[in-house]
């Protein structure tokens, strides 16, 4: 209250001096307004499902998650995509609802309701206008416990996801993103990001249920829950009769993780008629349990992320090779991927892979200025904040937080974290993973018209798109 | 309404009414220069919108200049007399915000989002650029290239998008204003010079020709300071002509096939002029738009997807492909976009979604299916409500279409009050084989990518 009071005073001074202004600097303005994140409430059921509950009442909503560790590093090594699609299904059918019974009582609710699986965590989202809590947890229980997958179900899930798929592969960023995965990742389970026409044509009701009886246990599953909800006790009333009843099971061992060694290798996947060559600059990284982790983010952040960032600035407004110019530091819970990216017009591959490269080395060789820092540790605080604005916001980031094995205070030391780092902290993680020289290449465009040129790098390994 | 393809148009419109059981404040006022101002505010995060829209978009363009709206949008990132270029970036994000801008048919929006003690640092910003942007060969040069880059990111070098962007305006309208590429041509865009740069900036971007919206966490008596400080006393410019959008009274819609290298599962486009904005109809069919497409339980799900098995993805709206309800301006279409599986032929998706009006022709919805279908709308548009800057989109459409931004306040009553009646009449008035255009999107390996963007180099 008391910051809030002071943050008005100032405004006030400051537009007091309105007829003196001086527009040739930006603006004195007062400091970052305090913000304290919703309370969240932690318990877990006699089960081991793990409840999280946030009260926002600021719109008559609530949104759920339901996430299990059950993300598509689970899929039996001859089935990608068993995680994905048992997901798809969850809503097409259980023992007491088919699937137009479960689309109109869910819409009745003013509400939402669906499956999707990630790397990690396969997650069931819900949201319902606030009246109709009770029975969103009703439909959510429903859904993750007796889903059973009928026949005309998974037979047009199977036929619609050969399409689509098919539709998948046209796009250049789907076919790098899937070739990336493939050569960081090797042999373990993050290597895959989609089924095969293969593997989808093997889903039935068996393999579909033995994936959901295998993962789909409450001791392996936390529900987040935010928005206007009914009173504490009322809402744990709800969630125990949803869920109290559903039995602990053993957990089977989780795949293994061989990670590859990274190396320098550049891989071109031919899409013929590509009028643009998509580059993809990537090579393994740490974990968020790392201490590298935030000096590698922020480090990335300076690199690539936004239009204030160096790969924007240079490759994009000076050199006007692109539209897009950015860097990404992915992590799943075991391991993370970091990446630089751009797309652009196959006359202009050679200079613009040399300045994409140029600029991953100059991470690894100098420190970051001052002001480039203080910027991005205000940018990245400031995304923090902007994230909390809707109920969807925060959902997903306590999802991730789970999905990931984070700590509880993650979210409430984040900004604190990212201010602690150092520009030799940033060094030193630049120098590890984001120097180019064990960097994997890859390219989507027409091997007819980028090939040769692609050849000045190193030699190349050229893929077709099935 | 599912999104099949990754292009930068808005979605999701947003109204609220009492049926909401929350009520946006309002504060509106104009300046002496005419510029008009709104102001919302909400304390609950300190989090501020800065949104700013000039009147003014693709549909304003002139012939041999397409594209030319979406190219200034571009050169309003360049720098200004006292934000010289990278400035804007770096001042918004350094401060820990977000910014962006987008071109529409009819409107032009920028808008910077930030932590609520900067608001006067976007304030500046906007301004500066609104009175003196740097208009000059080289930038004009830099952003060339990067407008041609974003249609071969966006557009050449995607299944379906030229389709859209190229053909589709030129099958739903027969007045050039619509009926243009609003990406535009690389030709077009290298014609254009510096000296068009200044006049679309001179004729349009004035402060009697915008509207400005703030949402979030503002104290009002120290917002209006500030924006009378950095706006107040940038001068006016006469009201700029409004090209004349009427079309042409023996305009038919057709059918038409694209042959198209990259994509590889067949689509289908169908579109249906609309009717006009806040006009009785244009309620009915937000309506009839949410039964086909809104939810799980929707009828091109239900029925198409589940039951014939013969679309794979869908996705629809008034104003389709660029627009949405809410900046929905006559004339513009009730346009589908569907995906579908290569065992039914164009014609056949073409006529059972025509069934699907027919049925609402013939027998309106029942009670308990409009009932739930208005409970889906009135939560989908409260959940929009949540960000500041969807807020601030809304205002901003309504202040400058409707020169009333407490609209935003009523319009779901409107939309909940329409009936079965209302539903099948509108179906029956618009919905027809006749008044339709058809663009059947067809897989063809092996053909020449891009459109009009493949005759750059020649």
């Amino acid at each position: 209250m008391f910051t809030r009071r002071m943050t008005a005073f100032l405004l006030a001074a400051a537009a007091l001096g309105a007829q003196t202004v001086d527009r040739s600097k930006a603006p004195q303005t007062p400091p970052i307004p305090s913000y304290k994140l919703p309370p969240v409430y932690e318990t877990r059921l006699p089960n081991g499902m793990g409840v999280a509950l946030v009260e926002d009442s600021r719109f008559p909503l609530v949104t759920a998650r339901l996430v299990f560790q059950a993300g598509s590093r689970f899929d039996p090594k001859d089935m990608p995509g068993l995680a994905e699609a048992v997901a798809a299904l969850l809503t097409e059918g259980t023992k007491t609802r088919n699937s137009r019974q479960i689309s109109e009582e869910v819409d009745g609710l003013g509400g939402s309701l669906g499956g999707g699986a990630g790397e990690d965590s396969l997650v069931v989202s819900g949201s319902a206008l606030s009246e109709n809590t009770a029975k969103l947890l009703e439909l959510m229980a429903d859904v993750s416990r007796n889903a059973n997958f009928p026949l005309d179900e998974v037979n047009l899930h199977k036929q619609n996801r050969t399409q689509s798929l098919l539709a998948d592969r046209s796009d250049p960023g789907f076919l790098a993103s899937q070739k990336m995965a493939e050569v960081l990742y090797g042999s373990s389970p993050y290597a895959h990001i989609a089924p095969t026409p293969e593997s989808i044509q093997k889903l039935d009701a068996k393999v579909l249920a033995g994936f959901r009886d295998a993962w789909l246990a409450p001791n392996n599953a936390t529900l987040i829950l935010i928005g206007k909800l009914p009173a504490r006790a009322e809402v744990m009333k709800t969630i125990t009769a949803q869920f109290g009843s559903w039995q602990q099971k053993q957990l089977p061992a989780p795949p293994k993780m061989d990670l590859p060694a990274p190396r320098r290798q550049i891989v071109l996947v031919d899409r013929p008629g590509s009028v643009q060559a998509d580059i993809h600059v990537g090579r393994l990284a740490p974990t968020r349990a790392s201490s590298e982790y935030f000096p590698l983010m922020v480090g990335s952040a300076i690199l690539g992320g936004g239009a204030n960032s160096r790969m924007f600035k240079d490759i994009r407004e000076k050199e006007g090779f692109a539209y897009d110019a950015h860097s990404a530091y992915d992590t799943h819970r075991d391991a993370g991927d970091f990446e630089g990216v751009t797309e652009v017009r196959n006359e202009v591959l050679e200079p613009a892979l040399k300045a994409v490269l140029a600029e991953l080395d100059r991470m690894a060789q100098a420190r970051v200025s001052a002001d480039e820092l203080t910027g991005i540790k205000n940018f990245l605080s400031g995304m923090y904040l902007l994230h909390l604005e809707t109920q969807d916001g925060l959902a997903s980031q306590l999802a991730n937080m789970k999905a990931l094995g984070l700590p509880n205070d993650y979210l409430e030391t984040y900004t604190a974290h990212v201010r602690a780092v150092e520009p030799d902290q940033i060094l030193s993680a630049a120098k590890k993973y984001i120097a180019p020289d064990q960097a994997a290449v890859v390219v989507v465009g027409d091997a007819a018209k980028i090939g040769e040129v692609l050849k000045k790098f190193g030699s190349v390994t050229v893929t077709k798109v099935e | 309404m599912k999104k099949i393809i990754a292009t930068s148009l808005l979605m999701g419109a947003a109204f609220l009414g009492k049926s909401a059981e929350v009520t946006i404040p309002i504060e509106q006022y104009q300046l002496k220069n005419g510029l008009r101002v709104i102001l919302s505010k909400d304390n609950t995060v300190p989090v501020v919108t800065v949104y700013m829209i000039y009147d003014v978009g693709a549909r304003s363009e002139e012939k041999g200049r397409t594209g030319f709206a979406h190219l200034f949008e571009h050169m309003m990132f360049e720098g200004s007399a006292n934000a010289p270029k990278g400035t804007h970036f770096a001042a918004v994000e350094s401060n820990g915000g977000t910014l962006n801008g987008s071109t529409h048919p009819d409107f032009t929006d920028y808008f910077e989002v930030l932590p609520s003690n900067k608001l006067a640092t976007a304030l500046w910003l906007e301004s500066d650029r609104m009175r003196s942007l740097a208009i000059n060969e080289e930038n004009l040069k830099n952003q060339k290239e990067a407008v041609k880059q974003e249609r071969r990111l966006s557009f050449d070098n995607q299944p379906y998008a030229t389709a859209i962007v190229d053909i589709w305006p030129t099958l739903m309208y027969g007045n050039w204003q619509s009926s243009h590429s609003l990406i535009g041509s690389f030709e077009d865009l290298n014609a254009s010079s510096v000296a068009d740069v200044a006049k679309f900036f001179k004729t349009y971007y004035a402060p009697d020709n915008a509207a400005l919206v703030i949402v979030g966490d503002i104290q009002s008596a120290d917002a209006r300071k500030l924006i009378e400080t950095y706006f107040g006393d940038i001068p006016s410019q006469p009201q700029p002509k409004h090209p004349d959008m009427t079309e042409p009274a023996d305009f038919q819609g057709r059918t038409e096939v694209h042959k198209d290298p990259l994509a590889k599962v067949p689509g289908v486009i169908i579109g249906y002029p609309g009717p006009k904005r806040r006009s009785p109809d244009y309620y009915a069919i937000i309506m009839i738009d949410a039964i086909l497409t809104a939810g799980d339980s929707a009828r091109f799900r239900m029925d198409l997807v589940k039951g014939k098995q013969s679309v794979v993805q869908y996705e629809a709206n008034l104003a389709w492909p660029f627009g949405n309800s809410l900046d929905y301006r006559d004339p513009e279409d009730y346009g589908i976009f569907v995906l579908y599986n290569p065992n039914f032929t164009a014609t056949q998706i073409v006529d059972q979604v025509q069934e699907e009006f027919a049925k609402l022709q013939n027998q309106g919805i029942e009670a308990k299916d409009l009932e739930r279908v208005k409970t889906q709308l009135r939560a989908s548009i409260i959940k929009d409500m949540q960000s500041s800057l969807s807020r601030a989109r809304a205002l901003a459409q309504y202040a400058i279409v409707d020169g009333d931004p407490a609209l935003i306040n009523t319009e779901l009553d409107r939309m909940l009050a329409v009936t079965s009646a209302q539903i099948q009449a509108a179906a029956k008035k618009y919905f027809v084989a006749q008044k339709r255009s058809v663009l059947e999107i067809a897989p063809a390996p092996g053909a020449q990518p891009g459109n009009s963007g493949a005759k750059e180099g020649k």
